[in-house]
């Protein structure tokens, strides 16, 4: 299972823990929108490389 | 009917990341993929931006559609005030979001 | 399709209408888990209550993550207590996880929005 967390704002506490849980065992990957720039191109790829995505608050 | 593999959902739930969706339609475009997008809630808002035109005029009428509850419950008049680049077909129910699962073989929340 | 199993996570006061999405994704024959964040609680007027009930009757549940669940809801309204540990594990086997809206917010709101 190949799993995607993409995060909208900066992670709390509770999101950091639910994603280690999420993550555990499963090849994982990340993607910051809260940057000035977002790679969307990039972002896209990650999505279909993926077989799971969880867009975080 | 299987979830098309080269077809992203996006369910749109906050009223606040209209670049990132517009920016992820765009990709998609230049990837040869298509987006299905469904706005529900305080997100039907960003249906009065200009991104939101731009949006609309890279989806097919079919796969864009916005909650007329949520449109109704925001005060717009879902009749004689639909958003620029939409028409009242695509003024929908939630069962829009249920298609986004069936049809698409990718999906974020926004 | 097949159903599946939906998670809504609810932690801002302003977006229980996670709540209604995910008994639209009930109706739709999903499994629909809306999860209420640390004790952001919806008014529980009529409408909230048949829509809780509703979701329940589609062998789907309401969760309280972070604060005890209150216990003068009304009748027929069940939402369960669950650890964020807990949470994690069961959303392991989510096939669709859905952070609605917005986060929590890190202030309390004005007397003008606070009911």
């Amino acid at each position: 299972m190949k799993i995607l967390q993409v995060y909208r704002s900066e992670p709390s506490e509770d999101v950091k823990k639910l994603v280690t849980i999420l993550n555990r065992d499963r090849d994982a990957d990340e993607f910051k929108l809260y940057v000035d720039n977002p790679d969307y191109d990039a972002l896209l790829q990650k999505i279909f490389a993926n077989d799971k995505t969880v867009c975080w608050w | 009917m299987a979830a098309d593999p080269n077809k992203l959902g996006i369910f749109v739930t906050s009223a606040q990341n209209m670049r990132h969706i517009l920016g992820l339609a765009e990709a998609a475009k230049r990837a040869g993929k298509t987006v299905k997008v469904f706005f529900t809630f305080k997100s039907i808002h960003l249906t009065k931006s200009p991104e939101f035109y731009a949006l609309s005029q890279l989806c097919d009428a079919e796969d864009i559609a916005i909650c007329a509850d949520s449109y109704i419950c925001e005060g717009y008049d879902n009749v004689n005030d639909i958003p620029r680049g939409m028409t009242d077909k695509q003024m929908r129910t939630q069962a829009f979001h249920g298609a986004i699962l069936a049809e698409c073989g990718k999906y974020i929340v926004m | 399709m097949e159903s599946l199993k939906v998670y809504i996570l609810i932690a801002n006061r302003v977006y229980n209408d996670g709540i209604r999405s995910g008994l639209g994704l009930a109706v739709e024959n999903h499994y629909a888990y809306p999860v209420i964040m640390n004790g952001e609680f919806p008014r529980m007027t009529e409408y909230m209550t048949e829509n809780i009930a509703w979701i329940a009757d589609m062998e789907g549940e309401i969760f309280s993550c972070g604060a005890d669940a209150p216990e003068d809801l009304p009748e027929d309204t069940t939402i369960t207590n669950i650890s964020l540990e807990e949470l994690g594990e069961r959303m392991r086997e989510a096939d669709i996880i859905i952070p609605y809206g917005l986060p929590k917010q890190a202030h309390e709101p004005p007397p003008s929005c606070s009911e």
